[in-house]
């Protein structure tokens, strides 16, 4: 009998003592300076996306920190009136709590703040000698999160690379050769550091990235000086991304000390040492994405570190169409008929009003747009951060908040398939970017260990074993929670849906009439699962999912599925 | 009540003083003068239809008077027997080994000043800046090239493929119904130089983009003509604060820019303010209504499923519904460009 070892999955957050209790945020780059006396009563975190603003209310209840409010508006709207909204509606709820936290006493403004702020991808010309130096150089800038218009002199007259570096929206020049440089880069080497020359020239403000031996004579002599930053040159091979000095200096220079993807990497790594969990984040927005691993380890003093990976890609944004086949994905994952041309409309609206068409279908449709840009997510960073091994999926972004919370669990089931169990939780009230921007890991921890539950909005544990026979009786569960007990019969082919609320967690024994996957291959599996809005999800699918081709049978087929875990679907 | 109508996303709805943008390409030549003032329709660019690389070898008696700077127009030299070659006239695209990389090319066509302004900036090859001294509505989006014109504005409820005749030619029309590929077609074709929609699908932009594309590459050209683009892609009416600006402007000389997209306004017209605390509807089963602004309406559960932040608007029709904020908008009075 093979098994997986019970604790594997664990709980969510808040199984963990805090590290310390009396654990106060330390300010970001941006946050309000406030007396002392108020930090250690109450505090704001605002993420201000690209179509989100998002507000929080954090305050202390018995020692520890709580989520006491939390909203989300429209890009554009007036933080200090979001805040003072979630202030009145506490002052509502709980006058007593809002009294103690001194909510009459100071002025919103004087409240200390976390201020993470989504930076939306901007546009950077790449030219290289070769068109094997422009590969790395591009995969490593769109993997920092930069929209990438590239060229090579190998390939491209300079005419052609001038026009391109000088189109609107491009706000950077990466310029780059190996080091050493090729023997066939030699040569070009010069005269590529003139054609930059000539394109800064004309583009006062221009940053200039040079990447490796490029000469930097002819850009200093360059009428209007541009802002030059050396960075390392091209190395490595593909599928080392993560771990490029390039591609971390690159996404640096994109964003700056507030930025919420950057931050989010940070909260992955608290979340990683503070659970002992490896942890991903999949967090997809209006105007990029991001995938986030972190892993715990021990560290050097005998605590525990976290590794963190990051690769933003800026094509998973939530509504980008304009990427060969975008459209037809989401037409795929969408379980309404709508013709194309109306569909492209409707995603193109969404795009420029992110807020609008909330209800009925627009709902469902944001749904498939979420499914197609996790999917272009996941294709682009499995090759470098590879696709399993996680105790905890965690969705970040507005596009989580903008489906019910047990169809966001579906929409992970539906396209995060890999063998294995998974406790998938949202990041409800936008904590987590805000969180990261707080410098000191111990603070950071600290206060994610302090607000424990409240964090993150758990939706429950997906089990996806693979290699099951389709439309058989598949085998049996056995759910054990605080001493209830519960047997389902397993088929093969669908879903099985399992009650257990958040909070409750149990024991869950499989045992198969095959032997499928599930991690290791076996008959018998027991399992720690945790509960959320969605419950446990068995997903005896297939490994790929493979849905009809004929359109009106996936649409019914999908809607099945989708109408079990967002019943207020029909509504 | 009024603290809480920042809830709502406030969008510009006139820009003063806008600064626009006239792309250029690398090997246009820039006839204006940075400081100069402009009025619309005087020529300040000509652009090259084909632009061409040429590499030339640096003249024996310019080699003593440093590189020139990129995008320096170089005057063309004639060939000297057994000496020089020669090179056309051209843009310096940069100058290396003792060779010069120009762009040239035949067939230039004018770029006219879109309104009256002054020329403020100018990057060679790349844009034309200018400071328009008139406000700009603003759009979303400009389709085919900047452009001026009288502005017309034809009736709600006309019929484009019937109101769009000769009689137009050479102004800016305002189409407020359906408008589709074939009717900006029939505008084009009627000598009109643009057009201004609420909204316009993705299918009838890329028609017009496919169009626009022939033009370019005919060699006897229409003339210049852009399709400003107010909203999105679903159809939609002008908010009324935009049928007012539009209906205050209506016969005077407006222009269509791209870079940001507006509708420039003449400065001596007498322009109507939006009222505060109007809100647009512009999502869901009441969008293309008004009203004003009550207050929060809470968090509410619309049909779906999803939970959103409502405000509570007493439409212009005299009921008071709760709508998804992330549905509302309002317009602010006059916001400053950049």
């Amino acid at each position: 009998m093979s098994h997986v070892e019970p604790g594997t999955a664990e709980p969510l957050v808040g199984t963990r003592p805090a590290s310390s209790p009396a654990a106060v945020p330390a300010p970001s780059a941006r946050a309000v300076v406030a007396p002392a006396h108020d930090r250690e009563t109450a505090f704001f975190t605002l993420d201000h996306g690209t179509a989100t603003l998002a507000g929080a209310l954090v305050g202390r209840v018995d020692r520890r920190w709580r989520l006491l409010a939390a909203t989300a508006l429209p890009a554009g709207s007036n933080p200090d009136t979001l805040l003072g909204l979630l202030v009145d509606r506490l002052r509502s709820a709980d006058p007593a709590r809002a009294e103690a936290i001194g909510s009459r006493a100071e002025p919103l403004a004087a409240w200390p703040r976390l201020v993470a702020t989504s930076v939306p991808a901007a546009t950077l010309a790449v030219i290289a000698a070769t068109e094997r130096t422009r590969a790395r150089l591009e995969e490593a800038a769109v993997g920092a999160g930069w929209n990438v218009v590239a060229g090579s002199a190998e390939r491209t007259d300079p005419l052609a690379l001038t026009r391109l570096a000088t189109r609107p929206g491009v706000v950077a020049l990466l310029v780059g050769v190996a080091d050493p440089p090729d023997a066939d880069e030699r040569d070009l080497a010069a005269e590529l550091a003139v054609a930059a020359a000539g394109i800064a020239a004309r583009r006062p403000g221009m940053r200039v990235f040079l990447a490796g031996p490029v000469p930097d004579a002819p850009l200093l002599d360059a009428w209007r000086a541009p802002v030059i930053v050396r960075l390392p040159a091209p190395a490595g091979a593909p599928g080392e991304l993560a771990a490029s000095t390039l591609r971390a200096a690159l996404a640096a220079a994109r964003g700056g000390p507030d930025d919420s993807r950057c931050a989010l990497a940070a909260a992955a790594g608290s979340l990683a040492r503070v659970l002992g969990l490896r942890v991903e984040i999949l967090e997809i927005g209006v105007s990029g994405a991001a995938r986030v691993v972190a892993s715990p380890g021990p560290a050097d003093d005998g605590g525990i570190a976290a590794s963190v990976q990051i690769v933003e890609v800026p094509d998973a944004a939530l509504f980008r169409m304009d990427r060969p086949g975008s459209v037809d994905r989401i037409d795929y994952w969408f379980t309404q008929g709508l013709d194309r041309a109306r569909l492209r409309d409707r995603l193109a609206e969404l795009a420029i009003a992110p807020w609008s068409d909330l209800d009925a279908d627009g709902a469902l449709l944001r749904g498939a747009a979420l499914r197609g840009a996790v999917e272009r997510l996941l294709a682009a960073t499995d090759p470098v951060l590879g696709h399993g091994g996680v105790d905890l999926v965690i969705g970040a972004g507005g596009a989580w908040s903008a489906v019910p919370a047990p169809a966001a669990a579906h929409i992970v089931a539906d396209v995060v398939r890999r063998p294995g169990a998974v406790q998938v939780a949202i990041d409800h009230a936008r904590l987590l970017g805000p969180i990261g921007t707080i410098a000191d890991d111990a603070g950071r921890d600290a206060l994610v260990a302090g607000l424990g539950e409240d964090l993150l909005l758990p939706l429950g544990t997906i089990v996806t074993p693979r290699g099951l026979r389709p439309n058989r009786p598949a085998g049996r569960l056995v759910l054990e929670t605080r001493g209830a007990r519960s047997e389902v019969e397993l088929v093969a082919g669908g879903f099985t849906l399992v009650d257990l609320p958040p909070g409750a967690s149990g024991t869950a024994e499989l045992a198969f009439r095959g032997t499928p996957e599930l991690g290791p291959r076996g008959r018998r599996f027991k399992i720690a699962v945790s509960g959320g809005l969605a419950g446990l999800l068995l997903d005896l699918r297939d490994i790929p999912l493979r849905l009809p081709e004929r359109p009106d049978r996936r649409r019914e087929l999908l809607g099945t599925w989708e109408r079990a875990l967002w019943p207020e679907r029909d509504a | 009540m009024t603290g809480s109508l920042e809830l709502v996303p406030a969008r510009a709805l006139l820009v003063p003083r806008p600064r626009i943008r006239l792309e250029l390409q690398p090997g246009d030549r820039v006839t204006a003068v940075v400081g100069e003032a402009v009025h619309v329709g005087e020529v300040v660019a000509e652009r090259i239809r084909d632009p061409r690389l040429v590499e030339a070898v640096v003249p024996r008696d310019g080699a003593d008077q440093g590189i020139p700077l990129p995008g320096t127009w170089v005057p063309a030299e004639h060939a000297l027997a057994g000496r020089h070659a020669g090179a056309p006239a051209g843009e310096l695209l940069f100058e290396h080994g003792g060779r010069r990389r120009l762009v040239s090319g035949p067939h230039p066509d004018r770029l006219h000043a879109p309104a009256d302004g002054r020329v403020v900036e100018v990057e060679p090859g790349v844009a034309l800046v200018m400071e328009i001294d008139g406000p700009g509505l603003v759009a979303t989006e400009l389709l085919g090239e900047p452009h001026w014109g009288r502005l017309v504005l034809l009736p709600e409820e006309s019929d484009p493929r019937l109101a769009l005749d000769v009689a137009l030619a050479g102004a800016v029309v305002v189409l407020p119904g359906r408008v589709d590929a074939e009717a900006l077609a029939r505008a084009r074709a009627m000598g009109i130089r643009g057009a201004v929609v609420a909204s316009l699908a993705e299918r009838d932009r890329r028609d017009l983009a496919a169009s626009a594309a022939r033009q370019q590459a005919g060699l006897h050209r229409l003339a210049p003509f852009g399709v400003l683009v107010l909203g999105g892609y679903l159809r939609r009416a002008f908010a009324s604060a935009v049928r007012s600006t539009l209906d205050a402007a209506s016969g005077a000389v407006v222009g269509l820019v791209g870079d940001p997209p507006l509708l420039l306004l003449p400065a001596d017209r007498q322009l109507p303010l939006p009222e505060l605390d109007q809100i647009v509807v512009h999502g869901g089963p009441e969008a293309g209504r008004e009203g004003r602004w009550l207050g929060p309406g809470g968090i509410r559960r619309v049909r779906g499923g999803i939970t959103a932040e409502t405000g509570l608007v007493a439409l212009d029709d005299g009921r008071t519904v709760a709508i998804p904020i992330g549905e509302l908008e309002r317009f602010a009075v006059l916001v400053a460009n950049g």
